[in-house]
Protein backbone atom coordinates (compact mmCIF):
# COMPACT_ATOMS: atom_id res chain seq x y z
CA UNK A 1 0.00 0.00 0.00
CA UNK A 2 1.49 2.97 -1.27
CA UNK A 3 -1.01 5.95 0.32
CA UNK A 4 -0.64 5.67 3.79
CA UNK A 5 3.29 5.64 3.30
CA UNK A 6 3.19 8.88 1.15
CA UNK A 7 0.53 10.77 3.32
CA UNK A 8 3.10 9.64 6.05
CA UNK A 9 5.47 11.37 4.08
CA UNK A 10 3.83 14.42 3.82
CA UNK A 11 3.14 14.83 7.82
CA UNK A 12 6.82 14.26 8.14
CA UNK A 13 7.70 17.32 5.99
CA UNK A 14 6.49 19.82 7.83
CA UNK A 15 8.14 18.62 11.16
CA UNK A 16 11.59 17.30 9.38
CA UNK A 17 12.89 21.00 9.67
CA UNK A 18 12.48 20.61 13.35
CA UNK A 19 13.66 17.88 14.13
CA UNK A 20 16.85 18.53 11.72
CA UNK A 21 17.30 21.18 14.16
CA UNK A 22 16.62 19.61 16.98
CA UNK A 23 13.84 21.31 18.54
CA UNK A 24 10.66 19.07 18.41
CA UNK A 25 9.36 18.26 21.52
CA UNK A 26 10.33 14.67 22.43
CA UNK A 27 7.24 12.70 21.85
CA UNK A 28 7.25 13.96 18.20
CA UNK A 29 10.63 13.52 17.76
CA UNK A 30 10.40 9.49 18.78
CA UNK A 31 7.73 9.68 16.25
CA UNK A 32 9.63 11.41 13.77
CA UNK A 33 12.58 9.08 14.07
CA UNK A 34 10.42 5.76 13.81
CA UNK A 35 9.30 6.96 10.42
CA UNK A 36 12.72 8.06 9.73
CA UNK A 37 13.92 4.63 10.44
CA UNK A 38 11.87 2.83 7.23
CA UNK A 39 12.22 5.60 4.55
CA UNK A 40 14.85 6.44 2.99
CA UNK A 41 13.58 9.61 0.96
CA UNK A 42 12.96 11.14 4.65
CA UNK A 43 15.73 10.60 5.67
CA UNK A 44 17.53 12.01 2.64
CA UNK A 45 15.26 14.91 3.41
CA UNK A 46 16.78 15.67 7.08
CA UNK A 47 20.33 14.71 5.59
CA UNK A 48 19.77 17.61 3.23
CA UNK A 49 18.25 19.83 5.71
CA UNK A 50 21.01 19.33 7.81
CA UNK A 51 23.77 20.58 5.50
CA UNK A 52 21.38 23.26 4.08
CA UNK A 53 21.68 24.91 7.57
CA UNK A 54 25.54 24.04 7.47
CA UNK A 55 25.92 26.23 4.58
CA UNK A 56 23.51 28.62 5.99
CA UNK A 57 25.35 29.21 8.87
CA UNK A 58 28.71 29.76 7.18
CA UNK A 59 27.71 31.73 4.87
CA UNK A 60 29.82 34.70 4.68
CA UNK A 61 28.22 38.28 4.80
CA UNK A 62 27.69 41.12 2.43
CA UNK A 63 30.03 43.92 3.49
CA UNK A 64 29.21 47.66 2.64
CA UNK A 65 32.08 49.54 0.63
CA UNK A 66 33.84 52.31 2.89
CA UNK A 67 31.59 54.58 0.84
CA UNK A 68 28.23 54.10 3.01
CA UNK A 69 30.03 55.03 6.10
CA UNK A 70 31.40 58.20 4.17
CA UNK A 71 27.88 59.26 3.13
CA UNK A 72 26.41 58.03 6.70
CA UNK A 73 29.06 60.67 8.68
CA UNK A 74 28.29 63.24 5.66
CA UNK A 75 24.58 62.63 6.30
CA UNK A 76 25.17 63.28 9.68
CA UNK A 77 27.33 66.33 9.47
CA UNK A 78 24.52 67.89 7.58
CA UNK A 79 21.78 67.23 9.84
CA UNK A 80 23.93 68.45 12.71
CA UNK A 81 24.56 71.92 10.93
CA UNK A 82 20.90 72.16 10.55
CA UNK A 83 20.39 71.62 14.47
CA UNK A 84 22.94 74.57 14.71
CA UNK A 85 20.70 77.66 14.60
CA UNK A 86 17.17 76.10 16.18
CA UNK A 87 19.26 74.67 19.07
CA UNK A 88 22.23 76.85 20.16
CA UNK A 89 21.87 76.61 24.15
CA UNK A 90 22.24 72.98 23.24
CA UNK A 91 25.20 72.71 21.41
CA UNK A 92 29.05 71.95 23.11
CA UNK A 93 31.32 74.77 22.76
CA UNK A 94 33.94 72.96 20.18
CA UNK A 95 33.37 70.22 18.09
CA UNK A 96 30.55 71.02 16.03
CA UNK A 97 31.83 74.50 15.54
CA UNK A 98 34.71 73.22 13.91
CA UNK A 99 33.05 70.91 11.95
CA UNK A 100 30.55 73.84 11.09
CA UNK A 101 33.59 75.64 9.59
CA UNK A 102 34.60 72.29 7.45
CA UNK A 103 31.40 72.42 5.55
CA UNK A 104 32.18 75.61 4.00
CA UNK A 105 35.03 75.00 1.67
CA UNK A 106 32.50 72.06 -0.33
CA UNK A 107 29.98 75.33 -0.37
CA UNK A 108 32.00 76.92 -1.39
CA UNK A 109 33.41 74.65 -3.93
CA UNK A 110 30.13 74.19 -5.20
CA UNK A 111 29.20 77.40 -5.75
CA UNK A 112 32.58 77.87 -7.65
CA UNK A 113 31.28 74.67 -10.14
CA UNK A 114 27.83 76.05 -10.79
CA UNK A 115 29.65 79.25 -12.22
CA UNK A 116 32.05 77.05 -13.66
CA UNK A 117 29.72 75.11 -15.28
CA UNK A 118 27.30 78.00 -16.08
CA UNK A 119 30.27 79.34 -17.91
CA UNK A 120 31.09 75.93 -20.04
CA UNK A 121 27.14 75.73 -20.50
CA UNK A 122 27.61 79.22 -22.26
CA UNK A 123 30.46 78.55 -24.19
CA UNK A 124 29.53 75.27 -26.10
CA UNK A 125 25.60 77.41 -26.77
CA UNK A 126 28.17 80.39 -28.32
CA UNK A 127 29.92 77.48 -30.21
CA UNK A 128 27.00 75.37 -31.34
CA UNK A 129 25.21 78.98 -32.37
CA UNK A 130 28.22 79.85 -35.03
CA UNK A 131 28.12 75.97 -35.74
CA UNK A 132 24.22 75.93 -36.77
CA UNK A 133 24.86 75.83 -40.81
CA UNK A 134 21.85 78.58 -41.18
CA UNK A 135 23.60 80.87 -38.81
CA UNK A 136 25.69 83.29 -41.10
CA UNK A 137 26.03 81.54 -44.08
CA UNK A 138 26.15 84.92 -46.30
CA UNK A 139 29.19 86.45 -44.50
CA UNK A 140 31.21 83.17 -43.17
CA UNK A 141 30.28 80.80 -44.33
CA UNK A 142 33.66 79.84 -45.29
CA UNK A 143 34.61 80.16 -41.36
CA UNK A 144 32.01 77.97 -40.55
CA UNK A 145 32.67 75.02 -42.45
CA UNK A 146 36.50 74.90 -41.56
CA UNK A 147 35.10 75.44 -37.83
CA UNK A 148 32.64 72.71 -38.76
CA UNK A 149 35.75 70.44 -40.04
CA UNK A 150 37.73 70.90 -37.41
CA UNK A 151 35.77 70.02 -34.26
CA UNK A 152 35.30 66.80 -36.52
CA UNK A 153 38.29 66.28 -36.80
CA UNK A 154 39.16 66.97 -32.81
CA UNK A 155 36.34 64.30 -32.48
CA UNK A 156 38.19 61.82 -34.36
CA UNK A 157 41.96 62.43 -32.96
CA UNK A 158 40.27 62.43 -29.15
CA UNK A 159 38.25 59.56 -29.31
CA UNK A 160 41.33 57.22 -31.45
CA UNK A 161 44.55 58.70 -31.15
CA UNK A 162 43.87 59.69 -27.65
CA UNK A 163 41.94 57.18 -26.38
CA UNK A 164 44.31 55.66 -23.65
CA UNK A 165 44.62 59.61 -22.48
CA UNK A 166 41.05 60.43 -22.14
CA UNK A 167 38.83 59.26 -19.62
CA UNK A 168 35.23 56.73 -20.67
CA UNK A 169 33.52 59.66 -19.33
CA UNK A 170 34.63 61.80 -21.80
CA UNK A 171 34.63 59.91 -24.22
CA UNK A 172 30.80 59.56 -23.67
CA UNK A 173 30.52 63.46 -23.38
CA UNK A 174 32.68 63.74 -27.24
CA UNK A 175 30.58 61.41 -28.71
CA UNK A 176 26.83 62.63 -27.68
CA UNK A 177 27.71 65.94 -28.51
CA UNK A 178 28.66 64.93 -31.50
CA UNK A 179 26.95 66.57 -34.92
CA UNK A 180 22.95 66.23 -34.63
CA UNK A 181 22.69 66.44 -38.65
CA UNK A 182 24.85 65.21 -41.65
CA UNK A 183 25.51 65.76 -44.79
CA UNK A 184 26.31 62.95 -47.16
CA UNK A 185 30.00 61.57 -46.74
CA UNK A 186 29.58 63.23 -42.97
CA UNK A 187 32.97 61.60 -41.69
CA UNK A 188 30.84 61.93 -37.91
CA UNK A 189 28.97 58.52 -38.98
CA UNK A 190 32.23 56.88 -39.45
CA UNK A 191 34.01 57.89 -36.22
CA UNK A 192 30.32 56.84 -34.36
CA UNK A 193 30.91 53.53 -36.36
CA UNK A 194 34.09 53.20 -35.11
CA UNK A 195 33.78 54.12 -31.71
CA UNK A 196 30.75 51.50 -31.67
CA UNK A 197 33.07 48.61 -32.68
CA UNK A 198 36.31 49.15 -31.41
CA UNK A 199 36.09 51.28 -28.36
CA UNK A 200 36.93 49.24 -24.96
CA UNK A 201 34.32 50.70 -22.95
CA UNK A 202 30.73 49.43 -23.34
CA UNK A 203 28.90 52.90 -21.58
CA UNK A 204 31.23 54.91 -24.64
CA UNK A 205 29.69 52.28 -27.17
CA UNK A 206 26.25 52.81 -25.59
CA UNK A 207 26.98 56.69 -26.29
CA UNK A 208 27.67 55.84 -29.57
CA UNK A 209 24.89 53.91 -30.10
CA UNK A 210 22.54 56.83 -29.07
CA UNK A 211 24.74 59.13 -31.03
CA UNK A 212 23.97 57.69 -34.33
CA UNK A 213 20.49 56.79 -33.85
CA UNK A 214 20.26 60.51 -33.88
CA UNK A 215 22.05 60.30 -37.49
CA UNK A 216 20.07 57.22 -38.37
CA UNK A 217 18.97 58.40 -42.13
CA UNK A 218 22.49 58.39 -43.04
CA UNK A 219 22.36 54.48 -45.00
CA UNK A 220 26.00 54.20 -43.41
CA UNK A 221 24.24 54.07 -40.50
CA UNK A 222 21.74 50.89 -41.06
CA UNK A 223 24.84 48.78 -42.49
CA UNK A 224 27.14 49.72 -39.67
CA UNK A 225 24.23 48.50 -37.07
CA UNK A 226 24.05 45.15 -39.08
CA UNK A 227 28.06 44.80 -39.02
CA UNK A 228 28.51 45.56 -35.65
CA UNK A 229 25.71 43.48 -34.76
CA UNK A 230 28.08 40.47 -35.29
CA UNK A 231 30.93 41.78 -32.90
CA UNK A 232 29.93 43.20 -29.93
CA UNK A 233 29.63 41.10 -27.15
CA UNK A 234 28.56 43.17 -24.12
CA UNK A 235 24.68 42.33 -23.38
CA UNK A 236 24.00 46.28 -23.00
CA UNK A 237 25.00 47.35 -26.57
CA UNK A 238 23.73 43.47 -28.00
CA UNK A 239 20.33 44.48 -26.62
CA UNK A 240 20.44 48.12 -27.37
CA UNK A 241 21.75 47.29 -31.19
CA UNK A 242 18.73 44.53 -31.51
CA UNK A 243 16.39 47.30 -30.71
CA UNK A 244 17.80 49.86 -33.05
CA UNK A 245 17.55 47.44 -36.10
CA UNK A 246 14.38 47.17 -35.12
CA UNK A 247 12.73 50.38 -34.80
CA UNK A 248 14.89 51.35 -37.61
CA UNK A 249 13.44 48.30 -39.70
CA UNK A 250 16.47 47.34 -41.20
CA UNK A 251 15.90 43.85 -42.62
CA UNK A 252 19.05 43.04 -43.84
CA UNK A 253 19.92 42.46 -39.72
CA UNK A 254 17.77 39.53 -39.79
CA UNK A 255 20.65 36.51 -40.89
CA UNK A 256 22.75 37.99 -37.83
CA UNK A 257 20.12 38.65 -35.03
CA UNK A 258 19.37 34.93 -36.26
CA UNK A 259 22.86 34.01 -36.16
CA UNK A 260 23.02 35.84 -32.33
CA UNK A 261 19.90 34.23 -31.40
CA UNK A 262 21.89 30.60 -31.24
CA UNK A 263 24.99 31.91 -30.01
CA UNK A 264 26.07 29.80 -27.04
CA UNK A 265 27.58 32.60 -25.70
CA UNK A 266 24.85 35.48 -25.34
CA UNK A 267 22.93 35.93 -22.73
CA UNK A 268 19.65 34.11 -22.62
CA UNK A 269 17.88 37.65 -22.44
CA UNK A 270 19.74 38.55 -25.40
CA UNK A 271 19.14 35.23 -27.66
CA UNK A 272 15.53 36.16 -26.87
CA UNK A 273 15.30 39.80 -27.70
CA UNK A 274 17.27 38.51 -30.54
CA UNK A 275 14.44 36.24 -31.92
CA UNK A 276 12.18 38.80 -30.73
CA UNK A 277 13.58 41.38 -33.30
CA UNK A 278 13.05 38.63 -35.78
CA UNK A 279 10.10 38.00 -35.50
CA UNK A 280 9.06 42.19 -36.07
CA UNK A 281 11.23 42.67 -38.97
CA UNK A 282 9.83 39.40 -40.86
CA UNK B 1 18.75 56.17 20.40
CA UNK B 2 17.11 58.30 23.42
CA UNK B 3 20.17 60.54 23.43
CA UNK B 4 19.52 61.08 19.13
CA UNK B 5 15.91 61.62 19.96
CA UNK B 6 17.31 64.93 22.27
CA UNK B 7 19.10 65.87 19.09
CA UNK B 8 21.89 64.74 20.44
CA UNK B 9 23.22 63.52 16.60
CA UNK B 10 26.63 61.75 17.77
CA UNK B 11 24.89 58.65 19.48
CA UNK B 12 24.15 57.91 16.35
CA UNK B 13 27.40 56.75 15.02
CA UNK B 14 27.81 53.91 17.49
CA UNK B 15 24.23 52.71 16.72
CA UNK B 16 25.38 53.26 12.85
CA UNK B 17 28.38 50.84 13.55
CA UNK B 18 26.32 48.29 14.90
CA UNK B 19 23.62 47.94 12.59
CA UNK B 20 24.57 49.33 8.92
CA UNK B 21 26.25 45.99 8.27
CA UNK B 22 23.73 43.49 9.12
CA UNK B 23 21.13 46.01 7.85
CA UNK B 24 22.81 45.97 4.47
CA UNK B 25 22.79 42.30 4.20
CA UNK B 26 19.43 42.19 5.25
CA UNK B 27 18.66 44.31 2.17
CA UNK B 28 21.20 43.03 -0.06
CA UNK B 29 19.49 39.64 0.59
CA UNK B 30 16.28 41.00 -0.20
CA UNK B 31 16.81 42.96 -3.35
CA UNK B 32 19.95 41.18 -4.66
CA UNK B 33 22.21 44.13 -5.40
CA UNK B 34 24.62 45.74 -3.58
CA UNK B 35 24.45 49.03 -4.92
CA UNK B 36 21.07 49.18 -4.14
CA UNK B 37 21.26 48.08 -0.69
CA UNK B 38 23.82 50.48 -0.07
CA UNK B 39 21.45 53.38 -1.28
CA UNK B 40 18.13 51.93 1.22
CA UNK B 41 20.69 51.52 4.24
CA UNK B 42 21.38 54.93 3.74
CA UNK B 43 17.87 55.96 3.29
CA UNK B 44 17.19 54.11 6.86
CA UNK B 45 19.33 55.75 8.72
CA UNK B 46 18.34 59.34 7.25
CA UNK B 47 14.60 58.02 8.59
CA UNK B 48 16.46 57.51 12.30
CA UNK B 49 17.42 61.01 12.17
CA UNK B 50 14.56 62.55 10.58
CA UNK B 51 11.75 60.68 12.15
CA UNK B 52 13.84 60.12 15.92
CA UNK B 53 11.01 62.03 17.82
CA UNK B 54 8.84 58.94 17.00
CA UNK B 55 10.99 56.78 18.67
CA UNK B 56 9.60 55.18 21.75
CA UNK B 57 12.55 54.38 24.41
CA UNK B 58 10.58 51.70 25.61
CA UNK B 59 10.66 49.65 22.52
CA UNK B 60 13.85 47.68 21.63
CA UNK B 61 15.71 50.09 18.72
CA UNK B 62 16.39 46.86 16.46
CA UNK B 63 12.79 46.41 16.09
CA UNK B 64 12.14 49.68 15.51
CA UNK B 65 15.00 49.98 13.09
CA UNK B 66 14.71 46.63 11.20
CA UNK B 67 11.02 47.94 10.78
CA UNK B 68 12.34 51.13 9.19
CA UNK B 69 13.96 49.10 6.92
CA UNK B 70 11.32 46.96 5.81
CA UNK B 71 9.21 50.39 5.28
CA UNK B 72 12.35 51.47 2.76
CA UNK B 73 12.43 48.02 0.76
CA UNK B 74 8.92 48.36 0.71
CA UNK B 75 8.96 51.94 -1.12
CA UNK B 76 11.84 50.73 -3.08
CA UNK B 77 9.74 48.05 -4.51
CA UNK B 78 6.29 50.15 -5.05
CA UNK B 79 8.51 52.86 -6.41
CA UNK B 80 10.10 49.89 -8.44
CA UNK B 81 7.00 48.83 -10.06
CA UNK B 82 5.53 52.10 -10.64
CA UNK B 83 8.48 53.04 -13.00
CA UNK B 84 7.61 49.26 -14.42
CA UNK B 85 3.83 49.54 -15.08
CA UNK B 86 4.53 53.72 -16.20
CA UNK B 87 3.89 54.33 -19.82
CA UNK B 88 6.86 52.34 -21.84
CA UNK B 89 8.55 55.09 -23.92
CA UNK B 90 11.66 53.72 -26.24
CA UNK B 91 14.34 55.00 -24.14
CA UNK B 92 12.49 53.65 -21.10
CA UNK B 93 12.34 49.94 -22.69
CA UNK B 94 15.93 49.43 -23.88
CA UNK B 95 16.52 50.74 -20.45
CA UNK B 96 14.56 48.22 -18.07
CA UNK B 97 16.06 45.65 -20.34
CA UNK B 98 19.87 46.88 -20.32
CA UNK B 99 18.84 46.06 -16.02
CA UNK B 100 17.73 42.83 -17.29
CA UNK B 101 20.90 41.79 -18.84
CA UNK B 102 22.72 43.29 -15.94
CA UNK B 103 21.10 41.51 -13.09
CA UNK B 104 21.46 38.31 -15.05
CA UNK B 105 25.09 38.83 -15.91
CA UNK B 106 25.23 39.73 -12.22
CA UNK B 107 23.29 36.26 -11.30
CA UNK B 108 25.83 33.86 -13.74
CA UNK B 109 28.57 35.32 -12.69
CA UNK B 110 27.97 34.70 -9.31
CA UNK B 111 28.83 31.24 -8.29
CA UNK B 112 27.60 31.34 -5.26
CA UNK B 113 25.00 28.53 -5.02
CA UNK B 114 23.20 29.11 -2.05
CA UNK B 115 22.73 32.51 -2.74
CA UNK B 116 21.20 31.47 -6.11
CA UNK B 117 19.06 29.21 -4.53
CA UNK B 118 18.25 31.66 -2.00
CA UNK B 119 17.36 34.35 -4.71
CA UNK B 120 14.82 32.01 -6.25
CA UNK B 121 13.00 31.95 -3.33
CA UNK B 122 10.06 34.72 -3.31
CA UNK B 123 10.79 37.31 -1.32
CA UNK B 124 8.33 36.78 1.75
CA UNK B 125 10.06 33.65 2.45
CA UNK B 126 13.47 34.45 1.66
CA UNK B 127 13.37 37.42 4.34
CA UNK B 128 12.05 34.91 7.17
CA UNK B 129 15.49 33.03 6.53
CA UNK B 130 17.57 35.92 6.40
CA UNK B 131 16.04 36.95 9.59
CA UNK B 132 16.49 33.84 11.04
CA UNK B 133 19.50 32.23 9.80
CA UNK B 134 21.73 35.65 9.00
CA UNK B 135 20.08 38.48 11.56
CA UNK B 136 19.73 36.26 14.44
CA UNK B 137 16.13 36.98 15.01
CA UNK B 138 14.77 34.49 17.05
CA UNK B 139 10.98 33.37 15.75
CA UNK B 140 9.28 35.49 18.72
CA UNK B 141 10.87 38.95 17.00
CA UNK B 142 10.15 37.83 13.82
CA UNK B 143 6.44 37.46 14.82
CA UNK B 144 6.96 41.07 15.75
CA UNK B 145 8.32 42.37 12.85
CA UNK B 146 6.05 40.89 10.55
CA UNK B 147 2.63 40.89 12.90
CA UNK B 148 1.74 37.21 13.69
CA UNK B 149 2.67 34.76 16.37
CA UNK B 150 6.11 33.32 17.34
CA UNK B 151 4.62 29.86 16.60
CA UNK B 152 3.31 31.12 12.92
CA UNK B 153 6.60 32.37 12.49
CA UNK B 154 8.44 29.43 13.28
CA UNK B 155 6.07 27.11 11.05
CA UNK B 156 6.59 30.21 8.20
CA UNK B 157 10.61 29.97 8.57
CA UNK B 158 10.97 25.86 8.40
CA UNK B 159 8.18 25.89 5.01
CA UNK B 160 10.75 28.68 4.05
CA UNK B 161 13.29 25.85 4.78
CA UNK B 162 12.10 23.10 3.34
CA UNK B 163 11.37 25.27 0.02
CA UNK B 164 14.96 26.48 -0.33
CA UNK B 165 16.06 22.54 0.09
CA UNK B 166 13.91 22.11 -2.94
CA UNK B 167 15.27 24.46 -5.06
CA UNK B 168 19.05 24.03 -3.55
CA UNK B 169 19.04 20.03 -4.20
CA UNK B 170 17.23 20.20 -7.12
CA UNK B 171 20.00 18.55 -9.48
Amino acid sequence: MKTPELSACHEMEALLPAYAERSLPAAEAEHVAAHLATCPSCQLQVTQLRALTDDLDAALPEVPRTALRANFMAMLEQQKSLLQPQAPAVAPPAPPEAKVVSMWPAALANNWMRIAASIVLIAAGVFLGRQLPWGNRANDGLAATTADASSRNSLNEALNAGRNRVSASDRIKLVSNSAKETEPGDPTVQVLLNTLNFDPSPNVRLAACEALYRLRDDQRVREGLVNSLAIQTDPNVQITLIDMVVSMRVRRAVPQLERLSKRADALPVVRAQAEAGIGKLI
Amino acid sequence: MAAVKGDDLDQLVPLFERYHGPLFNYLTRLTNDRETSEDLTQTVFERILKYRSSYQPTQPFKAWVYQMARNVHADYWQRKEKLRASDVEEVERTGGLRGAAFSQMRVSSHHDDLHEALALLPTPQREILVLNRFQGFGYEEIGKLLGCTAEAARVKAHRALQALRKIYFAN
